[in-house]
């Protein structure tokens, strides 16, 4: 159990997830549904299809290999697909040649991973970085995470948990003595918001966040969405819980539209339609306030 | 004597050759072969042809020595109101020097046609064709053109597989030694020479007394060079009204009367000696790609200055600015075939910085910090800068660098000692000698002061060896047999197959390539021999020999520019996957389809796209690599220059991955007909890297440099990456790949945006400067076709 998992993505030369020249490795499945997340396919736990219409040439071979008629074609319209009618078999994935169609998530053995993530090992070491385990949420998986991390531990290298925060107490004892540095998400202090936009209060996120923040080196990351999180109540509250628990940075990431076209590729709404994206200088007015608290910050990473 | 740094740069000429023609076909020429205002300067031709006509039936060596006394002798000299180092290669700052002794049929081409009729008003298109007529049989490419017989002759004219071309021929003199005894120090060892000859009469009595005679009248005429700006300024100094004017010109005098015959004893009497020799090499000889070890030759001179208060490091930086524009004069008239090449090049003068010393230890000081300093300034195309990296190489010099980076100019260009040292030791190089190397032109690996007339003899275009190797030499629709015939395709069971017909293609036609060379290296010492230069390096004046008579004993010397190896590479990789792997189609198809240029067979192309490809750390592209690099390098091993030394390739291929891909149609990687080559030898193929810069090196660094010396690499970043604490993952980055064994990088820090935005508006992009091979060039001088393809280079940036 816990030997392979569900991963959508590796990302090497990773600037932006912790220190210095990273490998992060994105696994599929996420106990929250955030409107605004930029990575939607990363909330389904299975491999499933993206579609990249752009790609398509229009040779038909799709439509024919849909077992279900989800697939169609006509001349007005080019290919079209009816994803109410789609059971992500994939057949079509296979059909296509011009990757319009793809896999997005794919099952990994632990070795694989492991073998990919240690290509960079020069790069971690002339740089502070190391492997980041992201998502989705890591520890959806949580047999597999944990002893990835083991083994990625074992390798020497520096790893740190992008987490969400949502998760028993309990599945963080077992992956932290392998852990050097959580990034925790801190989405949006309200908790009737919080459960409004991702699906779930926040209090279990908040009583985590305590609890881990002094047993490890914690950053918080906040997504900030102008007119939803960034008012200055919201970050100086922010700050000041990081300086409480000892908290030493906290990441402003603004929101982009990323997840909107991604939605489409998956077949699924888009349903955060009022986000906006944050001002260069507001971002620079939120880091000041973190700032005053003697708390790190940085915009963007 | 201070000026603000606008004022220095408002100086500046451009001389930048565009890039006119695409292969043999033209491309843009109504924009003209160089801006508005730069003539063709004619007084070296006028001086040397006036020489040569006297001098008929005098031995070559002297008539050369003579020829070039009497242009130094005799060309209009200037000094500009701002200068205090002088001195040029031609009668006006706008001028462009020009080799008539070396081809004067192209140069009539280009002021007859849209690409150069303003280089010259009707005068002196009526002085060319006199002049001409005197070199008409007598030029070196005539005389090349005559030597050629049979089927050197046939494969001589440019049909898309290599090219044969005056490329380049560089050199670094000794200025260590010049500087220490003067040219004074070396009249005097000539003479000695000469002495010793007339009492032991050796086998080779008269061609040594010839060349060291030679020697003296060539040294004296640099002497009397430099003393006619000093007289010049004396003269104008007399004339001024303005005291700073008049010392600064009294300044000069006193420099030129000094140097370069004595040794300089201060920074500015150093940079005038070493301006002169510069410019007094390149009248002797049409060359490019000049290179000197700055910070280790004026680092000295400057802290000798320092300590005893006779300069401060402002009055430095701005005699550096000052020289920085003396260099940018320097510019050089091109066939319209070698603009092609050439896109955006000046005269490729190299300063190298950093490195070791003789006993291994770094020699950064204090010059290293201004010459970046100087760079960082003025953002010229002239000189470009190489820092040599070693694991001593401090961090606070890596982190200056990234400052001249963000600027955007497209250096310091790093060579990595890690890899270079072993290399040069395994060309033979004492590892002394080796310690001291220094980089000429865009690339180019030199050991100063050795006897290394280094040349390119042209480039070979890989991708179209491969394609013959597909037709079994046949042309498809002439049904010419151009190249071998290799085994019919039908029979190739695997990659290994398809990669042995290409290297049969890559022989054949390598043959004849050095076949080309060696008689042109022959005609070359026979009718080209340089006495100037050869005193200024180890060796000539105590052999009695023309540098072009012997020669330093190592591989260090010729190469080949080798030009599309990671499309060959994608290519093989490909085939592997989908023919032979996959069969989802055989080689026979495939074959068929590449000559429709991949029409109505998007579908294989997208196939073919889809395969491993080189430059995302996938063993299965790069281990195909490796097979196609250390195979090319063993097969053009397998050839000797006239001294017998083994022949590599190269990959300082200039902008010719875009101008010389113009003959190969589609090619196995999913390349269509005519599109640009991969931008360099280490480089993947414009965005088919998908796995980030880290994956980049790691593919490179499974090329051995030692067995391939394949060294030019491109990375393309964002501004940003060199910003704030991002500089610190910018310097890991830097480390790691020297860590990695890789021979050299470098990098275009720009995005995407401002490189469109200048091609919508280049009014408003005048000075936007971007790498293009070894070299900078100004954006908005490239043609439309080049510049997309530096747009199409992967802009490495990641989440």
């Amino acid at each position: 159990m816990g030997d392979k998992g569900t991963i959508f993505n590796i990302q090497r030369f990773s600037i932006h997830d912790g220190p210095g020249i990273r490998t992060t490795v994105f696994l599929k499945g996420c106990p929250l549904k955030c409107a605004w997340c930029a990575n939607p396919e990363s909330q389904s736990p299975n491999p499933q299809l993206l579609v990249r219409n752009i790609k398509c040439r229009s040779c038909g071979k799709c439509v024919s290999a849909c077992p279900r008629g989800a697939l169609t074609w006509s001349r007005n319209t080019g290919r079209q697909i009816h994803w109410e009618r789609c059971n992500q078999c994939l057949h079509c994935v296979e059909a296509c040649s011009f990757q319009s169609l793809n896999i997005s998530g794919y099952e990994a053995s632990i070795d694989t991973v492991l073998a990919e993530v240690e290509k960079d090992g020069v790069f971690y070491k002339n740089s502070g970085g190391g492997v980041t385990l992201s998502g989705g949420e890591p520890l959806f998986q949580k047999d597999f995470v944990v002893s990835l991390a083991k083994r990625i531990k074992e390798k020497g290298l520096h790893v740190a948990l992008d987490t969400c925060g949502f998760v028993p107490a309990g599945h963080y004892d077992a992956i932290l003595p392998y852990i050097d540095l959580i990034l925790y998400d801190i989405k949006i202090l309200d908790p009737q918001m919080h459960k409004r936009y991702s699906g779930s209060d926040n209090r279990l996120i908040l009583d985590n966040a305590h609890h881990l923040a002094g047993l490890t080196q914690m950053w918080f990351r906040i997504p900030v969405i102008a007119g939803f999180n960034d008012s200055d109540d919201q970050i100086r509250e922010t700050a000041r819980i990081a300086k409480n628990i000892g908290v030493k940075k906290i990441s402003l990431l603004p929101y982009h539209e990323g997840g909107k076209s991604k939605c489409e590729q998956i077949g699924v709404v888009y349903k955060f339609s009022e986000g906006l994206i944050p001002e260069d200088s507001w971002m620079q007015h939120l880091a000041n306030i973190i700032q005053e608290f003697g708390v790190d910050t940085s915009i963007g990473y | 004597m201070k000026k603000p740094l606008h004022n220095i740069k408002s100086k500046l000429v451009i001389k930048a050759v565009r890039n006119v023609r695409r292969g043999d076909q033209a491309e843009e020429a109504q924009r003209g072969m160089y801006r508005p205002g730069i003539k063709l300067d004619l007084q070296r031709s006028r001086y040397l042809t006036e020489s040569y006509r006297r001098t008929d039936g005098m031995p070559m060596v002297l008539r050369r020595a003579l020829a070039i006394e009497n242009v130094l002798k005799n060309m209009d000299i200037y000094i500009q109101k701002w200068e205090r180092i002088v001195g040029s290669s031609c009668s006006i700052p706008e001028g462009l020097y020009f080799g008539i002794d070396m081809n004067w049929r192209s140069v009539k081409r280009i002021i007859s046609g849209h690409e150069g009729r303003g280089l010259l008003d009707d005068t002196g298109r009526k002085e060319l064709a006199e002049l001409a007529e005197y070199w008409k049989g007598k030029s070196m490419s005539d005389r090349q053109q005559e030597m050629f017989t049979g089927d050197i002759l046939k494969y001589w004219k440019y049909e898309g597989t290599f090219i044969w071309t005056h490329w380049s021929e560089l050199g670094i003199p000794n200025y260590e030694k010049i500087f220490k005894v003067g040219l004074r120090g070396l009249i005097d060892e000539t003479e000695g020479r000469l002495a010793a000859i007339d009492r032991e009469v050796p086998a080779d009595y008269i061609e040594q007394k010839e060349f060291l005679q030679s020697v003296l009248i060539s040294l004296r005429a640099l002497i009397s060079f430099a003393r006619r700006y000093a007289s010049l300024a004396r003269d104008m100094a007399s004339r001024s009204e303005d005291p700073a004017d008049r010392r600064r010109l009294e300044e000069i005098s006193t420099t030129c009367e000094r140097v370069p015959e004595h040794p300089p004893r201060t920074l500015l009497e150093a940079l005038q000696s070493f301006f002169f020799i510069h410019i007094g090499r390149y009248i002797e000889y049409s060359t490019l790609g000049i290179g000197v070890r700055f910070d280790k030759i004026f680092g000295p001179y400057y802290d000798a200055d320092s300590k005893e208060d006779r300069i401060t490091r402002d009055e430095a930086l701005e005699l550096l600015q000052l020289l920085w524009v003396k260099f940018q004069e320097l510019g050089l008239v091109y066939s319209p075939m070698l603009s092609g090449i050439y896109g955006g090049v000046e005269s490729l003068q190299a300063i190298t910085l950093g490195g070791v010393d003789e006993h291994g230890q770094d020699i950064t000081n204090e010059m290293t910090y201004i010459v970046l300093d100087a760079a960082r300034s003025m953002q010229t195309l002239e000189p470009s800068i190489a820092l040599r990296y070693h694991d001593g190489t401090p961090d606070t010099l890596l982190q200056k660098t990234m400052e001249v980076l963000h600027t955007g100019v497209g250096y310091p260009s790093f060579f990595n000692d890690r890899a270079m040292l072993p290399t040069l030791e395994k060309w033979g190089v004492p590892r002394q000698d080796a310690r001291d190397y220094a980089i000429t032109g865009c690339v180019y690996i030199e050991i100063p002061g050795k006897n290394i007339s280094r040349r390119a003899l042209g480039g070979l275009i890989l991708p179209k060896c491969l394609w013959w190797a597909l037709h079994r030499g046949v042309h498809p629709v002439t049904g010419v047999q151009w190249g071998v015939p290799t085994p019919d395709p039908v029979d190739f069971a695997s990659s290994e197959d398809v990669l042995n017909a290409y290297l049969d293609q890559v022989r054949f036609f390598f043959r004849r390539q050095c076949t080309i060379e060696n008689t042109c290296r022959e005609l070359y010492a026979k009718y080209l021999p340089r006495p100037l230069y050869s005193a200024f390096l180890d060796g000539c004046i105590e052999r009695g020999k023309d540098c072009r008579q012997w020669c330093y004993d190592s591989m260090v010397h010729d190469f080949c520019v080798i030009i599309g190896t990671t499309n060959v590479v994608d290519s093989l990789a490909a085939i592997q996957r989908v023919v032979f792997e996959k069969k989802k189609i055989t080689l026979p198809e495939l074959i068929s389809i590449l000559d429709k240029n991949w029409e109505g067979h998007e579908d294989a192309r997208s196939m073919m796209l889809a395969a491993p490809k080189y430059g995302n750390d996938d063993d299965a592209a790069d281990a195909i690599a490796v097979a196609v690099h250390h195979g090319t390098s063993a097969v053009l091993a397998e050839f000797s220059d006239r001294f017998g030394h083994p022949l590599r390739g190269d990959g300082s291929g200039v902008s010719a991955t875009y101008g010389m891909a113009l003959h190969t149609p589609a090619t196995p990687d999913g390349r269509y007909d005519g599109e640009p080559f991969a931008d360099a030898t280490l480089s993947p193929s414009q965005g088919r890297d998908h796995k980030g810069p880290t994956a980049v090196l790691k593919s490179a660094a499974k090329i051995d440099t030692v067995k391939t010396f394949n060294h030019l690499l491109n990375q393309k970043f964002p501004p940003d990456m060199l910003e704030s604490d991002k500089k610190d993952l910018f310097a890991g980055y830097l480390r790691t790949w020297g860590d990695l064994d890789i021979s050299h990088i470098q990098f275009n820090i720009v995005d995407r945006a401002t490189l469109l935005d200048a091609q919508r508006h280049p009014e408003k992009h005048p000075d936007l400067i971007v790498r293009v091979a070894g070299y900078s060039a100004y954006f908005v001088d490239l043609s439309r076709g080049l510049q997309d393809s530096i747009i199409a280079r992967t802009e490495q940036s990641f989440t």
